[in-house]
């Protein structure tokens, strides 16, 4: 995984218009905010560009541009200087938001966009994998989240019975 | 050093902190030996499953 020479590719795609926006998610997303985890891809959540004359988005564009790079597909992956790359769609009203608020950072003064740590547990809360619920414990335990902005989310994405779970199964023995 | 766990869960937890505050950059770095090294497993894992079939 060689995440600054990822940014830089994804930089260039979007100043080449292929994608609007673009937010880091996933495991290299949270260790903007938590200590550092193995992970052996990459997530990039796009919004992408509808192709003239379809109603579907299509990540085709985003295929076409890196493979004139010469960069390899594998499965779902496109494999950027030895790191596997998946391109997201936003797959709802929260990743929508969360790609309109997601903050600049800055990896060795290459700027990188990635979600805020609140939409980052709120999106794991959502999808609810074991890992997920893991990393949300993380967020918790490590106080890197603004708790009355992670619960506005919360509430108006509809998550409350989810976070009450979460809650009760992970939380109440916290001392 | 003791085997009290209360005590073993809480420097784990004060290790995570402080790793967790680390420089963004040291960060990643930390993160692509990790990933290089749950790569390595994955493939040593791969090797082992296809050498006793």
């Amino acid at each position: 995984v060689n995440i600054q020479q990822v940014l830089q590719v994804i930089n260039q795609m979007q100043s080449d218009a292929i994608i609007e926006r673009y937010a880091v998610g996933g495991a290299v997303g949270a260790t903007f905010y938590l200590e550092p985890v193995a992970t052996l891809d990459v997530d990039i959540f796009v919004a992408f560009q509808p192709e003239p004359g379809h109603l579907i988005v299509s990540p085709k564009a985003i295929f076409d541009y890196l493979a004139r790079r010469g960069y390899a597909m594998e499965g779902e992956y496109v494999v950027i200087t030895g790191t596997p790359v998946q391109f997201l769609p936003t797959n709802g009203p929260l990743v929508e938001e969360g790609l309109e608020e997601a903050v600049t950072h800055h990896l060795d003064g290459i700027p990188a966009r990635v979600f805020t740590a609140e939409h980052l547990a709120a999106i794991a809360l959502q999808t609810g994998r074991a890992k997920d619920k893991a990393r949300l414990l993380q967020f918790v335990e490590e106080g890197a989240l603004d708790s009355a902005r992670f619960k506005d989310i919360v509430t108006r994405h509809g998550l409350e019975t989810q976070w009450q779970r979460f809650e009760r199964q992970f939380l109440d023995d916290i001392p | 050093m003791s085997f009290d766990l209360q005590k073993i869960i809480e420097s784990k937890r004060a290790l995570r902190r402080k790793l967790a505050s680390k420089p963004l950059a040291e960060k990643m770095r930390l993160l692509e030996q990790l990933s290089e090294r749950a790569a390595s497993i994955k493939r040593a894992r791969s090797a082992s499953k296809s050498d006793s079939k």
